[in-house]
């Protein structure tokens, strides 16, 4: 079987965009990832699209009436916020099969504004009568787990939203790229104990791209900024006796990271940074647990280490995460692993790992149920 | 057609249950099988992928407090600050509901929790059908 490589990657900067539609983003950010590696979209010979609100309007299809209709399938992906990194798991799978030599995987969204909520159920409308649907409330009542079992403070969550927000303002795509001390995150709105508002991702629009080859067309185009795909795993929820009730971002994730590592033959030991789904502040340091780069009850005392921090032992989300960064949450999954490339490529600028050699990228997704993708990448 | 004389209530959750003399319970459903809990009927066990479909039994309103979230920002309309709340009942289910009653401070994991059956913030259905809700309330069995 051929491995997988990246040799092209793009990202617009994220932020609103009123005037344009979500698959003028794909397009966009698809000519960009062409751009970066000199091929056109003659040359790709299957299209996955991810849009976790759009992929039922055939957002691939519409993305090549704005840049060239070739005729070659398009597979429209949504997976919750985990479409971004479905869609690349698909362009992997096409890649390995041998049927196709360059794929293409996009994700592209303009979020609704507001604050999302799971989805909608039969019955009176539940928000207050049983609990809160709202996704900060889901996740506070996940962190609210840690903090019972393992004495977590809400200053350490804070910690997480201090660290991402500086990240981003080294970074120019970011949407937020201003420093919140820890005071102003912790006097920010309160919105669902113990997150504040600084502590929610920035729910804005977004688009990514990926070109994927085979080895052959990796060495036809050269190798120099080509960075191996070495495991790809994608998850959905396993049985939880309380799930889904109560969405449970730890063992969906656990799963895809398992596989992930077993195909890569590598360990959280061996990774130079991560990007990993801080759709909340909490959930870093659940994940940072999940993806076993601390022990589990560590994590609180692992963001206090500064470890995460660029610098750090193992810098977790320096591109400034969903937190700074954005959340377009069809994009995301995708846009987290341009970062990678990016660094890998030491192309990364101010916030460049130095000497980075192999990332991971995480994304966790949630509705009526769960998925998880993880993807673990080397430079070629 | 069926006739709408009376107003007879109506389920407001998927686990609420209306008997026809007008009894309200909470129904869940166990494996027979492997003895995982489920709280929708399902067609085979979601957790051993057992073919019997998992039997349903009237689930104890008592239980103990999981994990929570003291709620400030909420959608339109809705009162806020809430608990938010997900309480595992004796017997295995978990919900997520509203606690009522308790002092934030006083919130603690594993305290013991009772479901009281309410009328759902006073919501119908398009016929004018009241809907039963629950919430969550301190406090022991009876």
């Amino acid at each position: 079987m051929s491995d997988a490589y990246i040799v092209g990657a793009g990202m617009i900067p994220f932020g609103r965009y009123p005037d344009r539609t979500y698959f003028q983003l794909a397009a966009d950010a698809t000519l960009m990832a062409l751009d970066d590696c000199g091929l056109s979209i003659k040359d790709v010979g299957v299209v996955y699209a991810s849009s976790t609100f759009n992929a039922a309007s055939m957002l691939g299809q519409k993305m090549l009436q704005q840049i060239g209709q070739t005729g070659v399938p398009v597979i429209n992906v949504s997976n919750a916020c985990a479409s971004g990194a479905t869609a690349v798991r698909e362009a992997f799978v096409a890649i390995k099969s041998g049927l196709y030599d360059v794929v293409l995987a996009v994700g592209a969204e303009k979020n609704p504004r507001g604050m999302l909520a799971g989805s909608p159920v039969d019955g009176p409308p539940p928000e207050g009568l049983f609990g809160s649907v709202s996704m900060p409330a889901l996740f506070a009542e996940a962190g609210m787990v840690h903090a019972n079992a393992y004495g977590t403070t809400i200053e350490q969550f804070a910690q997480v939203a201090v660290k991402n927000h500086h990240h981003a303002t080294m970074n120019p795509k970011a949407a937020y790229r201003k420093e919140t001390p820890l005071e102003e995150v912790l006097a920010s709105e309160m919105i669902a104990y113990p997150l504040t508002k600084l502590m929610c991702s920035a729910n804005v629009d977004g688009a990514a791209a990926l070109i994927l080859v085979s080895e052959k067309k990796a060495r036809e185009l050269g190798l120099s900024r080509a960075v191996r795909l070495l495991g790809s795993a994608l998850a959905s929820d396993p049985f939880e006796p309380r799930n889904p009730d109560m969405l449970d971002p730890n063992s969906v994730t656990r799963l895809a990271v398992a596989q992930a590592y077993e195909m890569a033959g590598m360990g959280p030991e061996d990774m130079d940074l991560v990007e990993l789904h801080d759709c909340f502040a909490v959930a870093e340091i659940l994940h940072y647990e999940n993806l076993g780069l601390c022990a589990d009850g560590e994590g609180g005392a692992f963001i206090d280490s500064g470890a995460t921090a660029l610098g750090g032992r193992i810098p977790v989300n320096v591109s400034g995460g969903l937190l700074s960064k954005g959340h377009p949450i069809g994009a995301t999954g995708v846009a987290n692993m341009v970062e990678i490339i990016d660094q890998l490529r030491g192309e990364a600028g101010a916030r460049q790992v130095d000497g980075a050699k192999i990332g991971m990228t995480h994304v966790l997704g949630f509705g009526t149920g769960s998925a998880a993708g993880v993807h673990i990448f080397e430079k070629a | 057609m069926t006739s709408t004389t009376n107003i007879a209530r109506k389920a407001g959750n998927k686990s609420v249950r209306v008997g026809e003399d007008g009894s309200v319970w909470i129904e869940g459903y166990r494996c027979g099988a492997c003895g995982a809990v489920m709280p929708v009927q399902t067609i085979a066990c979601r957790s051993c992928a057992g073919r019997v479909a998992p039997e349903a039994y009237r689930s104890p309103e008592t239980g103990t407090l999981y994990t929570w979230s003291v709620v400030h920002r909420s959608y339109p309309g809705v009162a806020v600050p809430f608990v938010s709340a997900i309480v595992d009942l004796d017997g295995g289910l978990s919900f997520k509901g509203t606690l009522k009653g308790v002092p934030f401070e006083a919130l603690q994991a594993g305290m013991p929790v009772r479901l009281v059956f309410d009328d759902a913030g006073g919501a119908v259905d398009g016929d004018g059908h009241p809907y039963v809700g629950f919430h969550f309330v301190a406090g022991d069995a009876s």
